[in-house]
C-alpha cells in the first residue's frame, strides 16, 4: 500500500558547498539518497517536497554543516494480503520469481493453480496450462502477497495466483 | 511431524495425563500432556536444617508445532527413561520450500523461535537449489521430486546432464586492453587470431569500479560442440565468475538461450568460493551428470568430472576468474604441490616452477599465490581474495602481459634475423620479414571432447537399455494386465546407471593396468599419491608407484639423466616417457603410442645397460655401488644432477654414480671392459683412473676430449662428421689406419680374469698416471682405438647398446 509520509533526514554538507546554491545541492542530494531506498519495512518511491529545511549546524571542530531536512515521500509498504502486479523474471520447478516494482516475490508451486504445470522442455521454460495461460520469463502476473519478511536492505515476499482474477494478465 | 520428547527433559518422568485426542486440532505452545519428574532439593526443615528431600514436579509437555493430533505413541502412566516419540501431528504445511526466511506455501515466518523452539523452522528446507538465487531453499523431500522429475524427463528425451566450465574448458577471457588494440591494427601479426575474440563490458567491475572490456576467445569448434552435445546432455554453466560476467559470456556463446537456458550458476550463489560441489546443482544424486572442466582439484576429482586440457590462447594469462580457487598446480616441470599443501608449498613455487612458466605468469602467480585457498566464510580473507581478484585484473589491464610478450617476440625475430642476415649472403629487407605472432589458434580439444561425450552417452543408455528391457521382461509377465503407468517410470528411475561407475570402466578400460613411475615431474617432497596429476591418472585407474619394480610398465621422466631413468633402463619391458605422454593419453582417453613420447635417453645413461648375458655382472655391480655410500644419490631424484655433471667431465662414462673408494673401482672396471670390450692396453689406463680422490679434478681436465669420445663409441659412428674437434678426427683417422689389435680382443677375456683377480685382491700394479697432459691424451687415444676396432669386429658390445 502506498503512503505519504512525512521523515526526517540529517544531511551534512561540506563547507565547499556552503554559497548560493546550498538549497539546490540539497535538494539533490536527498533525492540522490532517499528514493529508492529500502528501509527493510519499506520502499521510498519519490520524495515529494521539503517541508523544513530547517537551519544548518555548524559542527564544532571539522566545519561541516548539519541539516536537518523535514520532507514528504511517497513509500510503499506491502502487506500481506495485498494484490500487485508483478513481471517474472525466472521460472523453475520449484515455483517463480516475480518481481513486483522493487519487490522480489516468490510463488511457490503449491500457489499456482493445478491446471498450470510445469514444461521445461520449451525454450525458454514455461508454466502452462496448454491453453491460454502462459508464464515465463517476462510474462505479466496478478498475484496476491501471501507473506512478507524485512531483510536489512531488501524485503522478500510470497505470493500466489491460486485464487480467482489471479494469474497472467 | 513425528514429536519427539527433547533430551533436556529430567528423566525419569512419569506420563500423568494426556490433553489431546487423536483428530483434535494444536496449536504452537498449546500443552500436550502432562508429566512429573522428581528432584531431591535441599530445603529446611522445622528446626532449620539444610536437608536433602526427594520431591515429585507435575510439568506440561508443550507442542512445538500446530497441526491436527495423529496417534498416540504413549500413554497415560508410562514411565520414560529417554527421549521417545510422543504423537504423530499432521501439519497444515510442512514448509519445505522457503524463501527468504519464509515459508513460500504458508508465508509463515521461518527464522522465528522462542523458549520452546528445538530446531529452527529454517533447517527444514537446507538444500538450495535453484542456478540463480540463493533465497530459495527446499527441503530433502522436495529436492527429490524436482530432481526425479528432471531425470524422468532427460531419460525420456535420451539425454543426461552436462555441468560446463567456462573459464579455460570453453573459452578463454582476458583484460589486456592490448588485445583490443591489435584487434583494430590489420598490421598486427595478431591481428587474424584475433578476428573472431568477442568483447564486453562490466561496469561495476575492475579496478576502481570504472568498469573495463572483457576479451573473450571461443575454443575452436565451440559453436558446433554446443550444439552437437546439446542434443545428448542439458547444459549448465557452473563458473567462478561473477553472476555478470557469466551472463555476458552465455550471451555470446548462446544467445537465444536454448542451450543453457538460464542454468548458470556462478560464484555470487555457489556458496563456496574455493570449490565447486556438485550437491549444489544436484542435491540428491548425480548418476546422470557429467562434469568438463580444466582444473580437477575444485571439484575434488569427483568421478563424474571429465578433466579438459586447459584452453590458453591468450598467452600466459591464465584463468583470470582463478583468484579465489586454490593455487593450481602446473603440471610437467612445474607441478606444484597437493591441494591441502597449496599454502605452505606456495612459495616453494617459486622456487622450482619457473622453468616452463612465462614470466609474465610467474608474476599473475605471484599474486595469487597470496591468496591462498581457505573458508569462504572467513570474511577478512574473503576480503582480501576480493583484493587479489581485482588486483589481478588491474595487473592485466596495466602491465599488459600480451604485449610484453608480444615485445619479446619480436626482439627474438630481431635478433635471429640479424644473425642469419649476417652469415648468409642473401640480402633481405628488414620490412618484409614476417613477424612472428604471439597468438595461435591451433586447439583441438574441444573435438576430441566431444568424441568422448558421446561416448560416455553411447555407454549410459547401452547399460540403461540392457537393465530395463531385463527388468521390464521379467516384469511385463508379472504385471499382465495391469497398468504399468505410474509403477513403470519407478522402476525406471532405479535403473539408471551411474555415470560414477560408467565413466570409470570406460577410462580403466583405456589405461587401466597401467603402473608408472614419476621421475622430476614432481617437486622433492610432494605426496606423490596425491598430487594432480596423480589424482588425475588414477582415475583413469592407472596405479602410480615410487620405485621401480618388475610390475612398473612406464617411468614417466620429466627429466632426463635422473637415477630412475637409469634404473628404468635395466627393464626391457619399461618404457621411458615424458611426462607429455602421460598427459596427452589422459586428455585423449587413448593409449597413445609410446613411440613419439620415448625419452631420448643420454647415451652415457645407457651404457650401463647390459646385453642379457652379462646383466647378473651389471646387477651386481650396480648393487654394489648402490649399497654403498652412493645409496642416498641414487634414491634422490634431484640430488644426483650434480654427481652426474661431475662424472660426465671426468671422462667417465656415468654409468653409476661412484664414488672413489677401492671397491668401486672395482666395479668401474669391470663395467669399462664390459663396455669397451677387451683391450689389454687399457689396462694400465684403467689403474690410471682408478686413482685416489686427488686425482680428480685431473681427470677432468683431460675429460673435455674424452667425453665426445665415449659418445661416438656408444651412438657408433653416426654423425662423425658434425665432430669437428680433433679428437674425431684422429678416430676418423684411425679407421683407415689398421692396426694389430683386433688379434688383441681374442685374448682378452682372459686378461680381463687376472686383472679382477688383482682388483679383488688390491693388488695392483703401479701407479700409470701421467703427469702430462699430451701424453695422458695420447693414452686416451689409443683405448679409444681399441674400442672402435671391437666396435668393428666384435658383436657384443653393439648389441649392448642395442638392447639399451
Amino acid at each position: 500500500m502506498f503512503f505519504l509520509k512525512e521523515e526526517a533526514k540529517v544531511i551534512t554538507l561540506h563547507p565547499s558547498y556552503f554559497g548560493p546554491n546550498m538549497r539546490e545541492y540539497l535538494i539533490t542530494r536527498l533525492n540522490e539518497e532517499e528514493e529508492g531506498r529500502c528501509t527493510g519495512d519499506h520502499f521510498v518511491i519519490c520524495v515529494m517536497d521539503m517541508v523544513d529545511i530547517g537551519e544548518g549546524r555548524v559542527i564544532p571542530s571539522s566545519g561541516h554543516a548539519e541539516y536537518t531536512i523535514k520532507y514528504r515521500a511517497i513509500i510503499w509498504k506491502p502487506f500481506r494480503g495485498e494484490t500487485v502486479d508483478a513481471i517474472v523474471t525466472s521460472v523453475k520447478p520449484t515455483g517463480i520469481f516475480t518481481l513486483a516494482g522493487p519487490l522480489s516475490v516468490f510463488i511457490a508451486r503449491k500457489n499456482i493453480p493445478s491446471d498450470i504445470k510445469w514444461e521445461p522442455n520449451t525454450v525458454p521454460p514455461q508454466y502452462t496450462d496448454h491453453a491460454d495461460q502462459v508464464i515465463e520469463k517476462g510474462t505479466s502476473l496478478r498475484l496476491k502477497i501471501l507473506g512478507v519478511k524485512p531483510d536489512v536492505a531488501a524485503i522478500n515476499a510470497i505470493g500466489t495466483i491460486k485464487e480467482d482474477y489471479l494469474g497472467p494478465l | 511431524m513425528l514429536l519427539r520428547l527433547p533430551p533436556s527433559l529430567h528423566y525419569p518422568i512419569t506420563i500423568t495425563s494426556l490433553l489431546k485426542k487423536e483428530g483434535d486440532d494444536v496449536e504452537k505452545d498449546e500443552a500436550l500432556l502432562w508429566y512429573v519428574y522428581e528432584a531431591v532439593n535441599e530445603e529446611l526443615d522445622l528446626w532449620g536444617v539444610l536437608k536433602p528431600v526427594l520431591r515429585k514436579y507435575p510439568t506440561r509437555f508443550e507442542s512445538t508445532v500446530d497441526g491436527q493430533i495423529g496417534e498416540w505413541k504413549i500413554s497415560k502412566g508410562d514411565v520414560i527413561h529417554g527421549p521417545v516419540d510422543v504423537v504423530e501431528i499432521t501439519e497444515p504445511c510442512a514448509h519445505e520450500v522457503q524463501f527468504g526466511g519464509m515459508c513460500a506455501e504458508c508465508g509463515k515466518d521461518m527464522t522465528e523461535s522462542s523458549y520452546n523452539t528445538e530446531v529452527m523452522d529454517s533447517v527444514r528446507a537446507p538444500i538450495h537449489m535453484s542456478h540463480d538465487n540463493t533465497t530459495l531453499t527446499v527441503s530433502q523431500k522436495e529436492a527429490t521430486r524436482v530432481e526425479e522429475d528432471a531425470k524422468r524427463r532427460l531419460l525420456a528425451s535420451r539425454r543426461l546432464s552436462l555441468v560446463v566450465d567456462l573459464d579455460q574448458t570453453i573459452i578463454h577471457a582476458t583484460v589486456d586492453p592490448t588485445v583490443g588494440e591489435w584487434k583494430e591494427d590489420k598490421d598486427n601479426p595478431n591481428y587474424e587470431a584475433l578476428k573472431n575474440v568477442r568483447q564486453f563490458r562490466l561496469i561495476d567491475d575492475g579496478p576502481g569500479m570504472r568498469g573495463c572490456w572483457y576479451y573473450i576467445k571461443l575454443r575452436p569448434g565451440l559453436e558446433d560442440f554446443l550444439q552437437n552435445v546439446a542434443e545428448l546432455y542439458e547444459l549448465h554453466i557452473y563458473t567462478m565468475g561473477t553472476r555478470a560476467y557469466a551472463q555476458n559470456i552465455a550471451d555470446i556463446i548462446d544467445p537465444t538461450r536454448k542451450l543453457f537456458g538460464d542454468r548458470i550458476l556462478s560464484r555470487d550463489e555457489s556458496g563456496s568460493l574455493t570449490a565447486k560441489n556438485l550437491q549444489r546443482l544436484f542435491p540428491v544424486d548425480t548418476k546422470m551428470v557429467v562434469i568438463i572442466d580444466d582444473r580437477g582439484d575444485v571439484w575434488r576429482w569427483n568421478q563424474n568430472l571429465i578433466k579438459v586440457s586447459p584452453y590458453d590462447f591468450f598467452v600466459g594469462i591464465g584463468d583470470i576468474n582463478s583468484s579465489f580457487l586454490p593455487q593450481k598446480q602446473e603440471l610437467g616441470a612445474t607441478n606444484k604441490a597437493a591441494l591441502k599443501a597449496a599454502k605452505t608449498e606456495a612459495k616453494e613455487h617459486n622456487v622450482n616452477g619457473t622453468a616452463e612458466q612465462p614470466a609474465d605468469e610467474n608474476q599473475v602467480s605471484a599474486l595469487e599465490q597470496l591468496v591462498t585457498m581457505g573458508g569462504g566464510d572467513n570474511p577478512r580473507l574473503l576480503q582480501e581474495q576480493t583484493n587479489a581478484q581485482e588486483e589481478t585484473i588491474l595487473h592485466q589491464v596495466e602491465d599488459r602481459p600480451l604485449l610484453q610478450k608480444q615485445k619479446e617476440l619480436d626482439a627474438e625475430d630481431d635478433a635471429s634475423a640479424d644473425s642469419s642476415e649476417s652469415t648468409s649472403s642473401i640480402d633481405e629487407p628488414l620490412e618484409n620479414r614476417q613477424r612472428h605472432h604471439l597468438l595461435e589458434d591451433h586447439d583441438r580439444e574441444l573435438f576430441q571432447l566431444q568424441a568422448r561425450l558421446e561416448q560416455v552417452h553411447l555407454q549410459f543408455f547401452e547399460e540403461y537399455d540392457k537393465r530395463r528391457s531385463s527388468e521390464l521382461g521379467g516384469r511385463v509377465a508379472a504385471l499382465r494386465g495391469e497398468k504399468p503407468t505410474f509403477k513403470d517410470k519407478d522402476v525406471d528411475l532405479k535403473l539408471v546407471p551411474d555415470v560414477k561407475e560408467i565413466m570409470p570402466q570406460i577410462k580403466s578400460r583405456i589405461l587401466g593396468g597401467i603402473v608408472v613411475v614419476f621421475s622430476g615431474v614432481l617437486p622433492l617432497g610432494t605426496d606423490t599419491q596425491n598430487a594432480d596429476i596423480s589424482l588425475w591418472a588414477k582415475t583413469f585407474g592407472i596405479v602410480i608407484a615410487s620405485k621401480i619394480n618388475r610390475r612398473t610398465t612406464h617411468l614417466v621422466a620429466g627429466r632426463n639423466r635422473t637415477a630412475k631413468v637409469r634404473e628404468a633402463t635395466r627393464y626391457p619391458d619399461l618404457k621411458i616417457v615424458t611426462t607429455q605422454w602421460l598427459l596427452d593419453c589422459l586428455t585423449n582417453w587413448r593409449h597413445l603410442d609410446e613411440e613419439p613420447y620415448l625419452l631420448p635417453v643420454h647415451p652415457d645413461d645407457r651404457g650401463e645397460l647390459l646385453s642379457p648375458g652379462s646383466r647378473e655382472l651389471a646387477e651386481t655391480s650396480w648393487l654394489s655401488s648402490s649399497d654403498e655410500a652412493t645409496g642416498s644419490v641414487l634414491t634422490d631424484d634431484d640430488g644426483n644432477q650434480e654427481s652426474e655433471d661431475l662424472f660426465k667431465d671426468t671422462g667417465l662414462d656415468s654409468t653409476s654414480p661412484i664414488g672413489y673408494d677401492e671397491d668401486e673401482q672395482a666395479a668401474v672396471h669391470d663395467e669399462l671392459k664390459e663396455f669397451l670390450g677387451s683391450d689389454d692396453e687399457s689396462e694400465s689406463d684403467t689403474d690410471a683412473w682408478g686413482e685416489e680422490p686427488a686425482a680428480a679434478s685431473k681427470k677432468r681436465k683431460r675429460g673435455e676430449g674424452n667425453d665426445g669420445a665415449d659418445d661416438e663409441e656408444s651412438i657408433e659412428d653416426e654423425d662423425e662428421d658434425q665432430q669437428g674437434s680433433r679428437l674425431s678426427q684422429r678416430i676418423k683417422r684411425s679407421y683407415e689406419r689398421s692396426t694389430g689389435l683386433r688379434e688383441v680382443s681374442s685374448v682378452a677375456p682372459v686378461e680381463q680374469q687376472e686383472r679382477d683377480d688383482k682388483v679383488e685382491t688390491g693388488d695392483r700394479p703401479d701407479d700409470g698416471y701421467p703427469e702430462n697432459p699430451d701424453e695422458d691424451e695420447d693414452d686416451l687415444e689409443r683405448e679409444m682405438l681399441a674400442a672402435f676396432e671391437d666396435d668393428e669386429y666384435d658383436e657384443n658390445p653393439e648389441e649392448t647398446t642395442e638392447n639399451v
